[in-house]
């Protein structure tokens, strides 16, 4: 069949393009360029770098498949860079990679793929799609290292139908070696780790250049007692220990920032535990279930066991099983049962109850 | 696929050579590789099939032969006209040019602008035409070079050239008119005199030359500054080892283009002719420049509710090669700048596609490559 391949330039989707050609298949290869800065400059790392592309030009030429850059650039913009500046205006903690699925790759992508009349998309991640009677179930991949269920949790059922994730049951070395076999450039390419757009920068550069976030606040500890001044909310991520005023007996960590009246409070590593929270914006991949839940708060964290409530179509309450103090709002809450994705949403700021 | 099957309709970006101009080439590397300004033999062999070039290229293009100067291409010889008058100290000095010129001549204004001229950008009515009136009111007394192309590069429009170069010549005697007529002379008889070019860009890979090779047509009243610096190659104009297998080999092309002109210029109108009319027939589309004077090798279509990135894709992957704006480094294509100088509906700006035939097709491309359109199209609904 046809099979539109998304080539980011690394050995993952290297490796998918070319399993897939060894499978018989027409592959087309596309980079989607995503990013480039205000006077036409590329990322310097990440995935979606000149260089990259380049190396995906390379990898297509020795399969000798069709290869395009497609230009995703504005969508990218609006979708995910303008809300990672925002979020961190309002002080959340944003998911630039899951934003840029949700909102821009797959949308676009498998949108094209159709009217090339490509039968499925594949790209690199690891995650596994099952078929499940008429339906398909989004799993994660056997190799946990490196699974991706979390940022590809907004895939619908209908959307998965269309969609081959050829690494969902192999290991990351595996890829390296098939890479090796085949003699691709990017056998032994480093990860990418980066967020696209930012590069090696410090976001906190990045966000400032572009927005002028620089109202000073006040730092308060969970008693309300003020023990410093700080130059803008941006700076800081709930959970956050660096650059808090010192002095304490014990480690402090940001627990909460109140965007109204520019103050962060800051407490002790308990202070962060939180037993409930909302997740809005929420996705299904096809039916909501309630039974054996585990949520994931951060992209490949733990699996913290809780139950749901159903507040609205749009927003869902995750009680946890035990406190635990990796939240921050602006994440996603991503909900499994077992290996499967059951659907997942963003973390919201309010009603975040603490345990304590 | 293999490339002797692949139909190829993107000759405003480049054509193959001829096979001329390759014969010419062997022969002149062999024969001529010295050094052009060298004092020996083989030196003397080169400059003189070098002066032999410049002589053919001048006589069929109806100039004099120092009014031809070899160039790396039709960019290097807009950068040289537009930037080289205007230096840091006369401010008061300024350019016009329009809002559909080709990169290197906006990208050379920019640069003009950025030392402190002021630019004036003649605006393209909605067909894409730049006309006589709006052009000459942005020209006044310190109006020192004018530059306006022959014919788009991606609609093919037709410019005005011989009014407009008349009245500026009225409104301001020492302007010096440039045209960039690099797509111009694919399919047009032009004459630099009697059009009231002053300075013109050509590019020999347009016309079955090799890559990498032009020249600049410049009057000979006037004499530019010098743009590379370094040995007095090139009339003393150009300093850099002069090509000369590539200048013998462009002239070969040329020379070949203008006898079979009128057989080659046909076969492209006719070829356009039948294309545009079946897709008419068949698909809901609207040509650009329909109604108007436009090169006869250029068709710039836009498709209802089709998005060209992906009809590009879905073309290329049916053995036919067109293209879209103007592309970048890495390939990704982007809304192009004359079809926003055009005030096309942002609804439309990413439906159309450029295809451009050249003296390489043969009878019976235009159809085929509607076909393979057409079909692409409905699939695509």
């Amino acid at each position: 069949m046809r099979i539109l391949v998304a080539m980011s330039g690394g050995v993952d989707s290297s490796v998918v393009a070319a399993l897939l050609k060894e499978q018989g298949h027409e592959v087309i290869g596309v980079t989607m360029k995503l990013w480039e800065g205000p006077e036409g400059e590329m990322p310097e790392t990440g995935c979606c770098t000149a260089s990259d592309s380049e190396d995906a030009r390379k990898v297509a030429s020795k399969l000798d498949i069709p290869y395009y850059v497609l230009d995703y650039t504005e969508s990218f913009s609006k979708n995910v860079v303008d809300n990672f500046i925002d979020m961190y205006a309002q002080g959340l903690t944003p998911n630039p990679c899951v934003e840029c699925n949700r909102s821009v790759k797959f949308d676009h992508f498998l949108n094209q793929a159709k009217k090339l009349n490509c039968e499925k998309v594949a790209t690199g991640h690891y995650a596994k799609i099952i078929k499940n009677e008429n339906f398909y179930e989004l799993h994660k991949a056997d190799y946990l290292d490196k699974d991706q269920s979390y940022v590809l949790h907004m895939l619908k059922s209908d959307d998965l139908e269309n969609i081959l994730f050829p690494l969902g049951e192999i290991t990351k070395p595996e890829v390296r070696q098939i890479a090796a076999r085949l003699g691709l450039k990017t056998a032994f390419k480093k990860d990418s780790q980066d967020i696209c757009f930012v590069g090696k920068k410090d976001y906190r550069s990045f966000v400032e250049k572009r927005i002028d976030l620089t109202s000073a606040g006040e730092i308060f500890d969970v008693n309300g007692n003020k023990v410093g001044n700080h130059n803008g909310i941006h700076e800081f991520t709930v959970g956050q220990r660096k650059g808090l005023p010192g002095g304490q007996a014990t480690p402090r960590y940001v627990t909460k920032i109140n965007v109204q009246n520019k103050n962060v409070i800051i407490g002790e590593q308990k202070d962060l535990l939180v037993g409930s929270f909302i997740i809005e914006d929420v996705s299904i991949v096809k039916d909501i279930e309630y039974d054996n839940l585990t949520v994931q708060t951060r992209y490949n964290s733990e699996d913290l066991n809780c139950k749901i409530n159903k507040i609205s179509d749009n927003e869902l309450l995750v009680e946890l099983r035990e406190p635990a103090s990796s939240i921050a709002p602006g994440q996603f809450g991503v909900l499994f049962s077992g290996t499967k994705v059951i659907g997942g949403g963003r973390i919201s700021s309010k009603l975040m109850e603490s345990a304590s | 696929m293999k490339n002797k099957d692949y139909l190829y309709l993107d000759h405003a970006a480049s054509t193959p050579m001829r096979k001329a101009a390759i014969t010419e080439y062997v022969n002149a590397e062999s024969f001529g590789f010295a050094n052009s300004s060298g004092g020996h033999k083989l030196s003397r062999d080169s400059k003189n099939l070098l002066e032999d070039s410049r002589e053919k290229i001048a006589s069929l293009l109806d100039v004099a032969p120092g009014e031809i100067i070899f160039t790396s291409g039709g960019t290097e010889a807009d950068n040289w006209t537009i930037k080289s008058l205007f230096t840091s100290t006369k401010l008061d000095e300024n350019l016009v040019t329009s809002n559909i010129e080709h990169e290197a001549v906006l990208a050379s204004a920019e640069w003009v602008s950025s030392l402190g001229h002021k630019v004036n950008y003649a605006k393209s009515n909605n067909e894409g035409l730049v006309e006589e009136d709006e052009f000459l009111d942005h020209v006044n007394e310190k109006t020192i070079v004018a530059s306006l192309m022959w014919g788009n590069n991606e609609t093919g429009v037709i410019q005005p050239i011989s009014q407009i170069s008349k009245a500026l010549k009225s409104a301001n005697e020492s302007t010096l008119f440039h045209s960039d007529v690099v797509q111009g002379i694919i399919s047009e008889n032009i004459n630099f005199h009697n059009s009231g070019i002053e300075s013109a860009a050509i590019s020999a890979h347009k016309i079955g030359g090799p890559k990498g090779v032009g020249a600049m047509f410049i009057n000979n009243k006037y004499k530019l500054p010098s743009f590379f610096h370094g040995g007095k190659q090139e009339l003393e104009r150009r300093a850099g080892t002069v090509d000369v297998p590539g200048i013998a080999s462009f002239a070969a092309a040329l020379e070949e283009q203008q006898n079979k002109f009128d057989d080659e210029v046909g076969m492209m109108k006719e070829e356009r002719e039948i294309f545009e009319d079946k897709l008419k027939n068949s698909l809901e589309v609207v040509i650009v420049g329909d109604s108007i004077d436009r090169l006869p090798h250029i068709s710039n279509i836009q498709f209802a509710d089709i998005n060209s990135e992906v009809l590009l894709i879905e073309l290329d992957l049916n053995g036919l090669g067109v293209s879209r704006g103007s592309a970048c480094a890495s390939g990704a294509q982007k809304p192009s700048h004359v079809l926003e100088a055009m005030n096309v509906d942002e609804k439309f700006i990413n439906n159309h596609l450029r295809f451009s035939f050249g003296w390489s097709n043969q009878k019976g491309d235009g159809s085929k490559a509607a076909d393979i359109v057409i079909k692409a199209v409905q699939g695509m609904k």
